[in-house]
């Protein structure tokens, strides 16, 4: 029988359901101290002065540490290393990290770390990032605050809007958004003999290792990482967030010592989805051919680089989605600015562009009163095409299969009839209430693209059982990679998955597989594993000879056993007792273009959304009424688990077009917790979502797979937007979209439609 | 000063001397060991630290382990009996209701205080009961699908089919 595509439950559940699983905020030792971070009291300022002797004398308190006692390079980044461990002449953001205070108990820590005195001399902060880049704005880092740009033209845009019917034009912004994990930043660090251990919370622990060890100035093998089960990441816990704090201060004081964040200081510390202002401009032929996009964007990467270079360039790679555009020109610019610090999360600036591409899109099939999936279809990319930025697409491209599934779907079929509120509702209450239904389309760049190392390693191992043991290095954030990685072996080395474990994410004991991003590792480590099981069965088949007296030969892994020239023989008996295991390394393909950090990308996974709104004009209220996601993320592995990251993609892509924002006043973080930061509940997401998917196998992936873990997420809020324009009429550019907005929107569309 | 305090945490009997402004979720978590309780917000929004008091469901962030001396507090630990898991634990395994897990000890003791309340809870009840708890990863439609599923087995069972 086939694993692929089962809906067999996931093995880590049982021990979530229970309790029992410890996550990095439940783990503690004995005599572990607590750590307490201080924080920048203002987001920008330079410090004269740090005394931490009242805070050094407060009961309970073990060790104050300052950047005087980072041995090593007292900075960290994934790209950059800009960002201070602990700062000492400058604080560029809310979130800095000035002082460390080391304490028998958290209280202690917490009520010592009030009495640190720094005496800062408050600086102007930099809010606008368009006026951060200006020549005379003051710089926050020595090479300036355009952190990076990016400019790439195709044919002639002139000629282009020349030649179109139709042009749209607008501007688009989107705010900081937090990535709301439930598990906040957590983690326990100790001595094992002369290894200072790390069980902490990070999507890579290769990297993480790699940086705690050049901030402490020990060799790699000093330090150990782990991170196998964590709460919820989203790319959040991507750049370094407690780990070298906890290490340094077991480093001074010997001890073990634990940390676990507060939601106030996880939403002011970590990174965030980049805000952003995009100009765009389309234009199109009559007969509704895309012939010209013009974009410019505009990133706030606040404080500090993490990855906001990469983030921007898959803003430009993505600009122009997933179709055909003959002219083409973009200019890109993250900026810094003293706006918390931007970084990593699901979508990775696909998220930003597609939302202002998807809603241009829609405006020019209305202008040209062409069907929109229609329109989007007509200019969709195949494979051969030429991207927006030039290079061929070379591999399978599912963009047309998910629009096509889309507009075969009742919703978008009956989209017509659906606009009329349901019958139960009354006469009155379908006099105010309005609905819509809106579509949008979308790629998204799978893996760290050319130029960044991108590569997975695993271990198989089998022993007698037969059972068998997958070591993997990246971590399970809740997404389901393990159970996948568990069904992609039991379909290649013919076990049940029951037969096989999975050891995660440490630097101990795993290899090295890559990071946990990037949509990448259900493919690269499913790929990886795909390699190792080849490995292990011509280590098998020279057993067979050995001990069977086989003739020489590779065979094959199947139904418990394995079968060679001479037949089928159970794996317990080739075993014998032994225990047999190979390691193999995947890299993941690239184009042979470059254009800049992990631009472009080869492998792409495609998606169509339709969203079906409700719009309570006397209240301005939106609720999302269905939900449909057609995927193409090639072979499903585990259909629950491509469901489950479909669904919680539409939530989140409902949050982003209605609900959040991070809002700064100055510099300085407004919404520190979730009474004002508004995720959405179970009231706000329809149980009425569907997912499609649409398996276009990729030839690069393991049983043709792909991953879809971000384009999921990117979808919903365009198609939302589209939607609501169907229900209302009125075009929203800037995101959340809250009642109030619609309100005055409809106040104004009034007016104008009376004048 | 410290204060001693009685619970019966999942039935058996336990006893702390805490601070009076201990929160019970620290009592649980610290001093008890039951992590199984989680800590997502501290204010009372997420729902990740619910348990039930009395078998009235809490945040047990926002009560004081002195305010529920004498009470019964069970926990998500509590759901399974003798290693085995309770209906409304398997059916969030086997309709994949669990990603990351953080949230899931509270969805739990937020859909069984329901269940308790309602034999047959419909769709709405169900979205409504547990629009205290938040979720990042799933979306909600599987958990609801989850809490569904047992309010039917448990009304089957009740009436003998
Ligand atoms: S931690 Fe208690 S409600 Fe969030
Ligand atoms: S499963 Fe991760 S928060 Fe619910």
């Amino acid at each position: 029988m086939s694993w692929l595509d089962s809906r067999r439950p996931r093995y880590d559940a049982a021990d979530k359901v229970t309790g029992k699983l410890l996550y990095p905020s439940d783990r503690t030792m004995d005599g572990a101290l607590w750590v307490e971070v201080v924080r920048a009291a203002h987001p920008h300022a330079l410090i004269r002065n740090i005394d931490t002797s009242r805070a050094e004398a407060a009961a309970g308190v073990v060790r104050v540490l300052t950047a005087k006692d980072v041995p090593g390079l007292n900075a960290f980044g994934i790209q950059v290393q800009d960002q201070p461990v602990l700062c000492h002449d400058r604080v560029r953001y809310q979130g800095d990290a000035v002082a460390l205070v080391g304490a028998e108990s958290r209280r202690a820590a917490r009520e010592a770390a009030r009495l640190v005195e720094i005496d800062y001399q408050v600086l102007e902060p930099l809010t606008d990032p368009e006026r951060a880049m200006a020549a005379d704005a003051p710089a926050l880092h020595p090479g300036g605050n355009i952190l990076h740009q990016g400019h790439f033209s195709k044919g002639d845009i002139e000629e282009g809007f020349g030649k179109s019917a139709v042009i749209v034009e607008d501007v688009y912004q989107v705010p900081m958004i937090d990535h709301a994990f439930l598990e906040t930043e957590a983690g326990l660090s100790y001595y094992d003999g002369e290894v200072l251990v790390v069980e902490s919370c990070g999507q890579y622990v290769f990297r993480d290792q790699t940086q705690i060890a050049r901030s402490l100035g020990l060799p790699l093998d000093k330090v150990r990482v782990t991170a196998p089960f964590v709460g919820g990441a989203f790319g959040g816990k991507d750049e370094i967030t407690v780990q070298i704090h906890l290490a340094l201060m077991t480093y001074h004081t010997k001890r073990p010592a634990r940390m676990v964040a507060t939601r106030a200081e996880s939403i002011v510390s970590h990174t965030k989805r980049h805000a952003a202002r995009m100009y765009y401009k389309t234009g199109a032929s009559r007969s509704g051919k895309l012939l010209a996009v013009q974009a410019r964007f505009v990133s706030d990467t606040g404080a500090y680089a993490s990855l906001g270079g990469p983030v921007l360039n898959l803003m430009m790679e993505h600009a122009a989605g997933p179709y055909l555009v003959p002219h083409f020109q973009v200019d890109a610019y993250a900026v810094y600015t003293n706006n918390g610090f931007a970084g990593a999360f699901r979508g990775f600036g696909c998220t930003q562009a597609c939302l202002a591409m998807e809603s241009q899109m829609e405006r020019l099939a209305r202008a040209l009163r062409i069907d929109p999936l229609r329109f989007r279809q007509m200019n969709v990319l195949h494979q051969g095409d030429l991207a927006a930025l030039g290079y061929p697409m070379k591999l399978e491209v599912g963009a047309e299969a998910t629009i096509r599934s889309a507009r075969r779907s009742k919703l978008w079929r009956n989209r017509r009839a659906l606009r009329q509120p349901p019958a139960s509702y009354g006469p009155s209450r379908r006099r105010y209430i309005r609905r819509g239904v809106g579509a949008a389309s979308q790629m998204q760049g799978l893996g760290l693209g050319i130029g960044i190392p991108d590569y997975a390693e695993v271990e198989i191992e089998l022993a007698p059982g037969p059972r068998a043991t997958i070591k993997a290095g990246t971590t399970e954030i809740g997404q389901g990679a393990y159970h996948a990685y568990i069904l992609e072996a039991a379909e290649r080395l013919g076990l049940e998955p029951g037969q096989i474990r999975v050891v995660g994410a440490d630097t101990g004991r795993t290899p090295d597989s890559g990071t946990t991003t990037a949509s990448r590792t259900t493919y690269a480590v499913g790929n990886a594993i795909l390699l190792a099981a080849g490995r292990l069965e011509q280590e098998l088949g020279r057993r067979a000879a050995r001990r069977l007296g086989w003739p020489a030969g590779a065979g094959k892994l199947r139904d418990g056993g394995f079968t060679g020239s001479g037949g089928w023989v159970a794996l317990d008996e080739l075993l014998a007792g032994q225990r047999v295991s190979a390691r193999a390394t995947f890299h993941v393909p690239v184009q042979d273009v470059e254009m800049g950090d992990g631009l472009p990308h080869l492998l792409y996974s495609y998606g169509t959304h339709v969203a079906l709104v409700e719009v309570n004009t006397l209240t301005g209220e939106i609720r999302v009424v269905r939900l449909e996601a057609h995927l193409d993320g090639g072979q499903v592995i585990s259909r629950t688990g491509f469901e489950g990251q479909s669904e919680g993609g539409i939530a989140q892509g409902i949050g982003y077009a209605l609900f959040e924002e991070v809002r700064l006043d100055r510099g300085r973080f407004v919404d520190t917790n979730f009474d004002k930061y508004v995720l959405p509940t179970s009231l706000d997401v329809p149980v009425d979502m569907r997912t499609v998917p649409v398996m276009v196998r990729d030839s690069t992936g393991p049983f043709g797979a792909k991953g879809i873990s971000e384009t999921c997420m990117v979808g919903p809020t365009p198609a939302i937007l589209n939607a609501i324009e169907d229900a209302i009429g009125v075009r929203f550019t800037r995101l959340p979209v809250r009642a109030e907005d619609v309100l005055q929107a409809l106040r104004e569309k009034e007016k104008k439609d009376e004048g | 000063m410290k204060v001693d305090v009685q619970l019966t945490i999942n039935g058996q009997p336990a006893q702390f001397r805490v601070e009076p402004t201990e929160r019970l979720v620290d009592t649980l978590r610290e001093r008890a060991g039951l992590t199984g309780t989680k800590e997502g917000c501290g204010v009372g929004e997420c729902g990740a630290c619910s348990v039930l008091l009395d078998g009235k469901l809490v945040s047990s962030c926002l009560v004081l382990t002195v305010a529920a001396h004498g009470c019964r507090v069970d926990t998500v630990e509590g759901l399974a009996r003798d290693g085995r898991l309770n209906d409304l634990q398997r059916a969030f395994i086997e309709e994949g209701a669990v990603q990351c897990g953080y949230c899931t000890p509270g969805m739990l003791m937020a859909a069984e205080y329901l269940l308790g309340r309602y034999a047959r809870p419909t769709t709405e009840q169900i979205r409504q009961a547990i629009s205290g708890n938040l979720c990042r990863c799933t979306g909600y439609r599987k958990i609801v699908s989850a809490i569904r599923k047992t309010a039917r087995q448990r009304a089957a069972r009740r009436t003998g089919r």
